[in-house]
């Protein structure tokens, strides 16, 4: 994927996500900085889906409720005990 | 434990309700303990336990489609000419449970997910929040990589405009 240096608006919105990937060689990430640099537009798109990703990879780090930790571990327990107790329940044998 | 965490955090931003998330989540972690034996690689583990978690969030979008979030006995109803009628009541646990979800993770981010399209909401949620490649989020969706890209992109940007309207 390459980006010139006189880049155009739709060519940055194009590819702004392989940017944020890092997906993009130097020199493509050159152009598009320096086009950011002369076009507050593209300027205020880059920063804000930056932050958007930023907001995104904070969620992933916030450990889970207890309570909510709790109840899903009661829960997968009382299945995983009514489940071998089925299995554990001897056959009914039909009248012979 | 990760799994169970990442089943959670899944579910509740691809089904979006609380209650659902939790039933998703606890659906997954049975499975999970069912299986877990067979599968000795650890990234197959991960498209295993994603898949199972997007299909079983599937399973509860269908049985929710025309059906409202609580019912209530006959007598609770509404009086429609002797017919039960089904209406939406409020949960009177859900404050506290909501205050909970809303400390765990930011409640402007959890509401504009919300309004994305389902399948940008996966691709999203899975690539960007979840930090699985492009590859696993096309495995799991079954899509093609090039269509898993796009569909992150334009997620973004739908999500970006999302935020900034709150």
């Amino acid at each position: 994927m390459s980006v010139s240096p006189a880049a155009d608006c739709q060519t940055i919105l194009a590819n702004i996500s392989a940017y944020l990937d890092g997906e993009l060689e130097t020199t493509a990430c050159d152009a598009i900085e320096e086009h950011c640099q002369g076009c507050p537009s593209c300027s205020g798109l880059v920063n804000g889906l930056r932050e958007t990703v930023g907001l995104c990879r904070q969620a992933a780090s916030a450990p889970l409720p207890e309570a909510v930790r709790q109840r899903a571990r009661d829960s997968v327990r009382q299945l995983l005990d009514r489940e071998t107790a089925t299995n554990r329940s001897p056959t009914t044998k039909r009248g012979t | 434990m990760r799994a169970q965490e990442s089943a959670y955090r899944v579910s509740l931003l691809v089904c979006g309700h609380q209650e659902d998330a939790e039933d998703v989540m606890q659906d997954a972690l049975l499975k999970t303990y069912q299986h877990v034996r067979s599968i000795t690689d650890p990234d197959a583990f991960r498209t295993w336990l994603y898949t199972t978690v997007r299909n079983a969030c599937l399973m509860k979008r269908r049985r929710h489609v025309g059906e409202p979030a609580r019912f209530v006995s006959i007598e609770q109803g509404t009086d429609r000419g002797g017919e039960s009628t089904a209406i939406d009541v409020a949960d009177e646990s859900r404050p506290a449970d909501q205050r909970m979800i809303d400390g765990w993770m930011d409640s402007r981010l959890r509401a504009a997910l919300k309004e994305l399209p389902a399948l940008y909401r996966t691709v999203l949620v899975m690539r960007q929040i979840e930090g699985l490649s492009t590859k696993e989020v096309a495995t799991i969706t079954g899509i093609s990589e090039a269509n898993v890209k796009t569909r992150l992109h334009r997620a973004r940007l739908l999500l970006r405009r999302g935020l900034e309207e709150r």
